[in-house]
């Protein structure tokens, strides 16, 4: 077995034969009913196991248009792995291990899904993030014609700000590359005035243009030289890392999965001291445990139970003045029970840098005729219909933050709501 | 590659061909069997992709089949469950009318599949009958039981029509006598001193084809505290015929034997239990390929990997039918004798060794003593000692040791 670059190990051909064949081969299995989009995998298992590797890729692709992304990233734990019936034995398959394996090891082989005949209905897609990528796809596969407006190359978050350690851009890459005959990229900015001439042109358009605004912590100093948003310091890490002078303490705010992206990357940048500062309790944090385990196993180090009051500096970062909380008696909406301050706990934490990292909203000042959640999100029913007749929405930009293969979902599921939606047009 | 259909199961292409006449979709067959005794469930394997199947073995109006439960057994090896299946089923308790209705509804239903009916029967004129009426209700083949390991039919209890040589050959004179327009198969059965002899006297019968092989008769194990054998009726048990991956080599052995010596084809039945393995039986000489165990394990779903798997072997070795696989490895068939003596050394790789050692003991107390220790428990072959005998290869749980050959 080789480490990759994550510490996870990567199937060899013996290992990968080895794990397949722990395999049940359930009938109606669960871990297809847990997976997003639904792949088939006791049946492409089986075709490792009968020697039909090319047969296993296409399953999987099938299935999963981003095959190479989802394979490297996509928390199996928490979906098929943690339905696999194995588990009730000893311990589940490792079945992204083994998606991996199936497309990696027929990378370069065509994938040449079945097309229906051409349409002359054209579909808007905004946003090349998963959720717009599988809709734009699945519409291809489905004859529309089909645009796919996007502020710079395809690929959204997976590209832009995954970090490269967890999620090599080629992935991505080779990803997109695979789905791009189906439909006709361009590169726009989107605004009011591209979201007008996108609706006026096509007979249908979905929405999936990621959320894409941090949240502000909104206390003192925030506006220092060294405080970055986290998207910002995740996108520039990959695009130009030599332009981020981080120092050598950074401190990291928020206790979700992209707060352990900033950190782990922090260190890979060279910070010798990175603390991540949680409000709540180690096991209310809302992450993948692999990714927390690869974290701590990147050097990362945590203050759990603690808050910024205010950020320490004259005209650049210089600490963090923080606060301990304990766990209140209150629940809040997520099950969890309000943090509460404890007043003489405050204490200065020195840093170079720090990163926020508590969240993102919609950025879509530009979509103002479309109902919004309560946490202004995009409105849309079981059919991801907005409140306007032919607009549709997935993704982040509809749930809020989500995983890729969601997202992924997402897009695949409401091509087939916007197939349905024009058919009745006809 | 030429595009066929997508199944949802990866991208088929067309496997199409025709043997005696007759079409078929892909080389995959349900043979006679619990799977092929239901009309509804033969219907679900036709839509699911199955090119065609031999309906249970049936028999005439008052034969009596009188079954024993519980009925089926198994060999695990290795933690492998049902590495060999175990039954002493017997034929279908539906009677000749019954398997009349199904094969004329089935037909009616899927004109493009390959519908065959499988018979016994004792006296010539229950085998005609039996020809003529499967016949007339629109089979497309009519396979012979003359090998059904249980129960037989006939004045020996206990021995099988196809282990007599001068019974075969007449049983086979009637039931092709009796047949108008179709194909008729006849199934024998392994058990015999010289398959040849059999096989030799079913191609002077007439008869179309064959097919080969059966089940093994076999004991498939004794509780070691009653001593009652499995499966256990009470504290009875009986032989049963094993089926499914224990007995793939000795079934390709049979069909390479038989297609050795006759030219009629010969339907390839016995312990397949993949496309792989589809392509082994074919490569002997086999026109098609029946399976039974693998979907009494895993249900007709496993059509969509044999599909795939063979459409993606084809595209790979460049073949455009199945058809092109029959009787690849024939030739390279020889008596012991005619083999090349080659001079041939193991070699391990050392850098993927993991120092398990299994090669070193099996060599020393099964081989010729070739493999040394050393000290880093990365052990070294003896060029002086080593023979070549290929066994070390075997063993070795990494796969790094190879067969050189030396000038």
């Amino acid at each position: 077995m080789k480490p990759d670059r994550t510490g996870v190990h990567e199937f060899d051909r013996r290992r990968a034969l080895a794990e397949a064949e722990r395999c049940l081969y359930c009938f109606d299995a669960p871990c297809t009913s847990a997976c997003p989009v639904h792949i088939d995998i006791p049946g492409f298992i089986a075709m490792l196991r009968s020697g039909n590797g090319p047969g296993a890729a296409w399953l999987v692709r099938d299935a999963n248009p981003l095959a190479e992304t989802c394979g490297s990233i996509c928390p199996s734990e928490i979906y098929c792995q943690a339905s696999c019936t194995k588990a009730k034995q000893d311990t589940p398959v490792r079945i992204r291990e083994l998606h991996q394996y199936a497309t990696r090891s027929e990378r370069g082989r065509e994938f040449h899904p079945e097309r229906s005949p051409r349409t002359e209905k054209t579909v808007g897609v905004l946003g090349a993030g998963p959720a717009g990528l599988g809709c734009a796809f699945e519409l291809g596969k489905l004859g529309y014609q089909v645009d796919l407006y996007n502020d710079g190359p395809p690929g959204g978050v997976p590209l832009k700000s995954i970090p490269s350690f967890r999620l090599p851009e080629e992935d991505v890459v080779r990803d997109v590359g695979i789905l791009a005959r189906f439909f006709r990229t361009h590169d726009v900015r989107i605004d009011a005035a591209a979201f007008g001439a996108i609706t006026g042109t096509h007979d249908a358009v979905f929405v999936a243009v990621g959320l894409g605004r941090d949240r502000v912590l909104g206390i003192p100093g925030e506006g220092l030289r060294g405080v970055y948003p986290v998207l910002e310091f995740l996108e520039t890490a990959k695009k130009r890392p030599h332009a981020l002078a981080i120092g050598s303490r950074v401190i990291v705010v928020g206790g979700g999965n992209v707060s352990l992206d900033a950190a782990a990357t922090a260190r890979s940048l060279g910070a010798a001291d990175v603390m991540l500062l949680y409000r709540r309790a180690e096991e209310q944090m809302l992450v993948w445990p692999a990714e927390l385990a690869a974290a701590r196993r990147m050097g990362v180090e945590f203050s759990f139970r603690s808050f910024p009051l205010s950020i320490a500096g004259e005209d650049h970062v210089e600490g963090v003045m923080c606060r301990r909380t304990r766990a209140g008696k209150e629940i809040d909406d997520s099950g969890r029970p309000v943090p509460v301050e404890i007043p003489g706990s405050d204490f200065l934490l020195p840093a170079d840098s720090v990163i926020v990292a508590i969240g993102q909203d919609l950025r879509a000042d530009w979509l103002p005729r479309l109902d919004r959640t309560g946490r202004g999100h995009i409105g849309v029913d079981g059919n991801f219909r907005t409140s306007l007749a032919g607009v549709f929405a997935g993704g982040d930009a509809a749930s809020g933050e989500g995983t890729v293969v969601r997202s992924l979902a997402h897009g695949i599921e409401a091509a087939k709501a916007i197939h349905a939606y024009l058919m009745r047009q006809s | 590659m030429k595009r066929g259909k997508t199944n949802g199961s990866g991208p088929v292409r067309d496997l199409s061909y025709e043997v005696m006449g007759i079409h078929l979709e892909n080389p995959f067959i349900l043979a006679a069997g619990p799977s092929t005794d239901d009309a509804g469930m033969v219907r679900r394997a036709f839509s699911m992709g199955w090119a065609g199947a031999v309906l249970k073995t049936t028999s005439v109006e008052g034969t009596r089949v009188d079954l024993a439960y519980p009925m089926i057994s198994s060999f695990d090896h290795d933690g492998k469950l049902l590495f060999g299946m175990g039954n002493i089923d017997l034929i279908s308790a539906h009677h000749v009318e019954r398997v009349e209705q199904t094969v004329r509804e089935l037909k009616a239903e899927f004109p493009e599949k390959f519908l065959a009916a499988s018979i016994m029967a004792g006296k010539k004129e229950d085998w005609q009958s039996l020809v003529a009426r499967l016949e007339n209700a629109g089979a497309d083949m009519i396979e012979c039981s003359f090998s059904c390991p249980q129960g037989n039919i006939g004045e020996d209890p206990g021995k099988m029509l196809a282990q007599s040589v001068a019974a075969t050959e007449l049983t086979a004179r009637w039931v092709k006598e009796a047949a108008q327009r179709i194909p008729v198969s006849i199934k024998i059965t392994p058990h015999v001193t010289d398959i040849v002899d059999v096989a030799k006297a079913v191609q002077r019968s007439g008869a179309d084809a064959l097919t080969a092989a059966n089940s093994l008769q076999a004991l498939m194990g004794i509780d070691i505290h009653s001593f009652v054998p499995e499966p256990p009726l009470g504290s009875r048990s009986t032989y049963s015929g094993l089926t499914g991956p224990a007995i793939k080599p000795l079934t390709l052995r049979t069909i390479a034997e038989i297609c050795r010596s006759v030219s009629i084809p010969v339907l390839g039945t016995g312990g397949a239990s993949s496309w792989h393995d589809a392509v082994e039986f074919m490569s002997v000489g086999a026109r098609c390929v029946q399976f039974c165990t693998l979907v009494m394990h895993h249900g007709f779903r496993v059509i969509d990997d044999l599909r795939s798997g063979m459409s993606q072997y084809l595209d790979e070795m460049g073949f455009s039918s199945p058809l092109d696989i029959v009787g690849k490895a024939l030739p390279h068939i020889a008596v012991h004798d005619d083999l090349p003596r080659r001079h041939v050394r193991s070699v391990i790789d050392e850098s993927r060794c993991i120092g398990c050692e299994v090669c070193y003991v099996a060599c020393r107390d099964g081989g010729h003593g070739a493999i040394d220790r050393r000290e880093n428990r990365i052990p070294f072959v003896n060029p002086e000692r080593c023979v070549g005998c290929g066994l070390c290869p075997l063993v070795c749980p990494e796969g790094c040791i190879a067969l050189s050959e030396i000038s």
